[in-house]
């Protein structure tokens, strides 16, 4: 049995967790490659028009791994509880799938996340871990080993972050999804932009996550989304340690125009530039911003030296 | 022999070039249209040039140049710099008003704000996903209208009593802008009406949460429209400033920008006799199908780009 991975959306939050989980038992998986036109393509013709540009990627990588595999995974998130709720899209994107794939003899393996029982993530591992037939002590020591794996992926990134932080160049905290930054047909092209004008980039969803819930009341009590509240929550482990803040997001995201918008009012100490993503050909124009932005920065930081 | 600075600004709609001496004072300036073909256009931009500096002694140090074609500009001409049109224009306002606190400029396909602070940008915005407003939405209605985009402002200054035109999108804008004439607007109210839609589509959209701060330096082809900045000012309720070179502020800033740099090496106008030409193909090496463009000076390959990865990387 071969299980098939979409190379996006949650892929890139949960992809130690599930890699370190399928080895485990001993449970052959496929990724699905990098975005790519192509993949951005198909996904587009398949989505409706108003789906986020996200989500349309999300359906190109199924479509490429039909009739690759068995099972593709595609687990179900509605809340987390009193730690907030997600985008509907990841409660619906299963059914998404399953609709639209119908007609092309399409297995889905999911997993929901059911806020109401206790260790909700364990408690849905085991019973995905009962439909590939594994046994439930086999599948605890799966989950509890692919945690570990995660925990010190999680960490090493952190570390790496840190070590950033230390450089002395122009420092940028880039809050986005991890779906949008990490993916390397939208979110790669902007890091490498920054990287070429000699900036580093700090990605805000890296920040230790319990420390950035912690903070994300600080600047908005009332966040609804657990994945923003995360993002917003890095700013204040970050902000001092950068020289300016860029808010990319995919088009048309909810949430992130939304939440955006509170950050460009409250957030006045250091420059911010809103960047939305809509999977249009040509880099100029999204040159054209960062470097005008990165200018400002510059020029700031050139006229404070001067002063001083 | 003293030494000049050129400046060159290649936008979707029209090129601007201007030469600078040493004591930023230009010598020679032009503003042609790009037609499409920017490479023929500077080679168009830099024959007027020549002739505009044929009685005096200045020799082109250096080159700079901006716009959205700023970068194969720039390896045409071996620009030492190639900036964009944000600080380009910013650093061109600031030489002519040293005061300004809010740029507004609007272009052929594009239009900005630019907040400055003490003789630094401090924010700017730009349209994003929609052209709405822009020159090309002007003369494409001066078109529909039979009027010359030239004459457009004079005519808006005769109306008494403007049409509103549904200003949040164009093609809203243009189906609105039909059915007023089919009910008998006067075309000069339609035409002072467009302006203000202009005018109201910028505040909304690219003004939208900035807080605009006299003086008010509006730049930009559009700045030629006397209607447009008419209504600039009624909406604002304060003064417009528009400079008689507000359509070659970006080619003057980027002018300023190359001085700056301090990289001198002498640019010939005889390339205006060379043979440019850009080949695109697509890449076929991975599945982003990446669309190539290479510059080619008399067969040999300057410069390349588009591509994605390194696998289509052209040597």
């Amino acid at each position: 049995m071969i299980i098939g991975i979409p190379r996006a959306l949650l892929y890139h939050k949960y992809k130690h967790l599930w890699k370190s989980f399928f080895k485990e038992l001993g449970i052959d998986y496929i990724l699905s490659p990098d975005t790519n036109k192509e993949i951005l393509r198909k996904g587009s013709a398949y989505s409706i028009d108003e789906s986020c540009l996200s989500s349309k990627i999300y359906l190109g990588h199924v479509e490429w791994l039909l009739d690759k595999c068995d099972y593709i995974l595609i687990p179900r998130f509605s809340d987390y509880s009193r730690n907030g709720t997600v985008c509907p899209k990841f409660l619906a994107i299963y059914d998404v799938v399953a609709n639209i794939f119908r007609d092309r003899s399409i297995n889905l393996l999911s997993y929901s996340i059911n806020p109401k029982v206790t260790h909700v993530e364990m408690a849905a591992f085991l019973k995905l871990g009962k439909i590939l037939n594994k046994k439930k002590s086999q599948s605890l020591y799966a989950y509890l080993n692919a945690k570990q794996v995660e925990k010190k992926a999680h960490l090493l990134e952190i570390t790496e972050q840190e070590r950033l932080l230390q450089e002395n160049k122009l420092k940028i905290l880039v809050l986005a999804h991890r779906y949008n930054i990490f993916d390397k047909y939208i979110g790669e092209p902007i890091l490498n932009i920054l990287r070429e004008q000699e900036t580093v980039p700090i990605i805000g969803d890296i920040a230790p996550q319990k420390e950035a819930i912690a903070n994300y009341a600080q600047i908005s009590e009332t966040l609804p989304w657990v994945c923003n509240r995360e993002l917003v929550g890095s700013i204040p482990i970050y902000k001092d340690r950068v020289d300016g803040i860029i808010l990319m997001s995919a088009f048309p995201c909810g949430p992130d125009s939304l939440v955006n918008e509170i950050l460009i009012r409250r957030i006045k100490d250091k420059p911010i530039l809103n960047l939305m993503i809509d999977g249009q050909e040509g880099k100029a124009g999204m040159e054209t911003r960062l470097e005008s932005f990165i200018d400002i920065i510059r020029f700031k930081k050139d006229e404070q030296n001067g002063r001083n | 022999m003293s030494k000049g600075y050129l400046g060159i600004d290649i936008g979707s709609i029209s090129t601007k070039g201007v030469i600078i001496d040493e004591n930023n004072n230009i010598k020679a300036s032009e503003y042609l249209w790009t037609e499409g073909d920017p490479l023929k256009a500077v080679k168009r931009l830099l024959s007027t040039l020549k002739l505009q500096l044929a009685d005096s002694q200045i020799r082109i140090v250096t080159v700079g140049t901006t716009g959205s074609a700023r970068k194969l500009i720039g390896a045409m001409t071996g620009a030492s710099v190639v900036k964009n049109e944000i600080t380009a224009h910013a650093i061109g306002a600031m030489s002519i008003h040293p005061e300004v606190r809010t740029i507004i400029e609007i272009g052929g396909q594009d239009s900005k704000i630019i907040l400055i602070e003490n003789g630094i940008v401090i924010d700017y915005a730009m349209n994003t996903l929609c052209a709405a407003g822009t020159g090309s939405f002007l003369s494409s209605q001066a078109q529909r209208l039979h009027i010359n985009i030239e004459d457009f402002g004079r005519i808006a200054l005769q109306s008494t009593k403007a049409t509103p035109i549904a200003a949040r999108c164009t093609v809203f804008a243009e189906s609105d802008l039909v059915h007023k004439a089919q009910i008998g607007h006067k075309k000069e109210d339609i035409v002072a009406g467009l302006c203000k839609a202009v005018v109201a589509n910028y505040l909304n959209n690219v003004g939208k949460g900035k807080k605009i701060i006299s003086p008010v330096v509006f730049q930009g082809g559009v700045s030629k429209n006397i209607g447009v900045v008419k209504a600039f000012e009624e909406l604002l309720g304060m003064p417009v400033a528009v400079d008689p070179n507000s359509h070659l502020t970006g080619a003057l800033g980027v002018a300023l920008l190359a001085k700056k740099s301090r990289v001198e090496k002498d640019f010939f106008f005889d390339i205006t006799d060379i043979e440019f030409k850009t080949v695109g193909y697509d890449c076929k090496k991975c599945s982003n199908n990446c669309e190539i463009i290479c510059i080619y000076r008399e067969d040999q390959i300057i410069d390349a780009w588009g591509n994605k990865c390194e696998n289509g990387a052209v040597h």
